[in-house]
């Protein structure tokens, strides 16, 4: 994992490092007559000039001539007289004491899907988070939901078709698989806890067809829905890779922080890192006022398919989540299933959203305000993953 | 051949909605929604009218209607 380590205080061996100006410079003279320093081991005695360690160890240090750098074992009184003495202090140019180095700190091993969490809601600490999602409304814009799901049994949702002629049933599965990330319960029928704000309101406007088309109309009409329910979130696990950014979306997405209500999107697949190329972050997410999520893999690096910020203005990535392997629901009789793709980090900042309005009580563009501060920062450039990777509230 | 109706999405001043929705119909916009919540509206502009809509007053923006496309239902990216 990439985490920023407390520096830690230098460890000394005793010795010093002593540097000099002209490397061709007899060192052993200089440092025998003005500080006493004998006993010191020479790379040249040495075949090849491979020095060896022990010899070192147990001697008063060594010579290293092709450097012109002596690594000594003395007394500070010795490299005060080393440097105030007229012969070889100005031969001198630095002493330092010497440091013990470490292999650099491996990265941590990447996170794995347990028995009781997911990945996703372990790198989001979801599992110790006391909040749950009460009393906030996430609006799930997207192809339905599995309305006989075992895992959502009795839980109050809220659905509405804007897809002519199709009920809010879905049959794609997406839908399913979005709405379970950000809102499955703690404790679902079987097998392991993939959902952040289990106990968030769900309100499920499908916008995208049976077989996850849909046009701006349809996602409009969803938009718009939420708002006049008063959904503090909006989820929309969906985009066009398109580069420019639409005028409608850039006031919807205003509008909608004006009424209290925060949209996220996702940011897009049309990366190919690996091929060289980063992508762009596509519409709606490249508005200004909707929040562009990422997606990061097992080791909280930007995955392979995930959009970079464009040039534009609005198309930068705001937040990154969880997006690789994502375990989560799925329409029956399947239940559960696992895929990729920056639909699948979209919906883990949605239901993080959800946890923050509860703890923060904040709305609209107060909340967006706070999930920059609570997210914590990511070594991966801004411009694949925004602020980082947002935390829940503990 | 004139080209058919284009399926537009009409930016509005959100403090006059119906007002110019009204405007937008008498321009000629055959109107499907008026989303009052968001100051949306949307419809299909004749090739003929696109002029007149854009041009009506509280008109903030005509963006013509883009499609959304999942990936297949098996995509290991979705």
């Amino acid at each position: 994992m990439l985490t920023a380590q407390e520096p830690t205080p230098p460890q000394r061996t005793g010795r010093y490092v002593v540097v000099f100006r002209d490397p061709s410079v007899d060192a052993a003279a200089l440092l025998a007559s003005a500080a006493g320093m004998t006993d010191l081991a020479h790379s040249r005695e040495f075949a090849g000039q491979a020095v060896d360690a022990a010899q070192v160890d147990s001697g008063g240090g060594v010579i290293l001539a092709e450097l012109g750098v002596a690594v000594v074992q003395a007394q500070p009184e010795q490299i005060r007289a080393l440097q105030d003495s007229a012969d070889a202090g100005p031969q001198v140019l630095s002493v330092a004491p010497e440091q013990i180095y470490h292999v650099l700190t491996p990265p941590a091993p990447p996170f794995q899907d347990t028995a009781e969490l997911t990945w996703g809601l372990q790198a989001v600490r979801a599992g110790t988070s006391p909040r749950t999602g009460t009393g906030i409304k996430v609006a799930m814009l997207d192809t339905g939901f599995e309305m006989a799901h075992p895992d959502f049994a009795g839980r109050q949702l809220t659905a509405q078709s804007f897809v002519s002629g199709q009920d809010a049933q879905d049959r794609h599965g997406h839908g399913t698989h979005v709405t379970g990330t950000a809102c499955g319960p703690a404790a679902p029928a079987s097998g392991r806890r993939y959902g952040v704000a289990g106990q968030a309101q769900i309100f499920v406007g499908k916008v995208l067809s049976d077989s996850g088309s849909g046009t701006d109309a349809n996602i409009l009409a969803g938009i718009n829905w939420a708002i006049a329910n008063a959904c503090d979130v909006v989820s929309m696990s969906l985009g066009a890779d398109v580069p420019d950014m639409n005028p409608t979306y850039t006031a919807v997405g205003s509008r909608a922080l004006d009424r209290g209500t925060l949209i996220v999107a996702a940011a897009g697949n049309n990366a190919n890192r690996p091929g060289g190329n980063p992508g762009f972050v596509g519409a709606p997410a490249n508005s200004p006022y909707i929040l562009a999520v990422a997606a990061l893999d097992q080791q909280l690096a930007v995955a392979p398919f995930s959009a970079r910020s464009g040039s534009g203005s609005g198309g930068q990535v705001d937040r990154a989540g969880p997006g690789v392997d994502v375990y989560s629901s799925w329409i029956l009789p399947d239940r559960y299933q696992t895929i990729s793709g920056t639909s699948m980090a979209t919906p883990h900042v949605s239901g993080l959203a959800a946890l923050w309005a509860q703890a923060s009580n904040a709305r609209g563009r107060e909340l967006w305000a706070i999930l920059t501060m609570e997210s914590q920062r990511l070594l991966a450039p801004s411009a694949d993953v925004g602020s980082g990777l947002l935390l829940a509230p503990q | 051949m004139l080209s058919g109706p284009v399926r537009v999405t009409v930016v509005v001043d959100d403090d006059a909605v119906d007002t110019v929705a009204a405007a937008l119909r008498a321009a000629g916009m055959q109107i499907d929604q008026v989303l009052g919540t968001l100051g949306v509206v949307t419809g299909a502009v004749p090739a003929d009218r696109q002029g007149a809509v854009a041009e009506v007053a509280g008109v903030v923006s005509v963006t013509e209607d883009r499609q959304y496309q999942l990936p297949p239902p098996d995509a290991p990216i979705q």
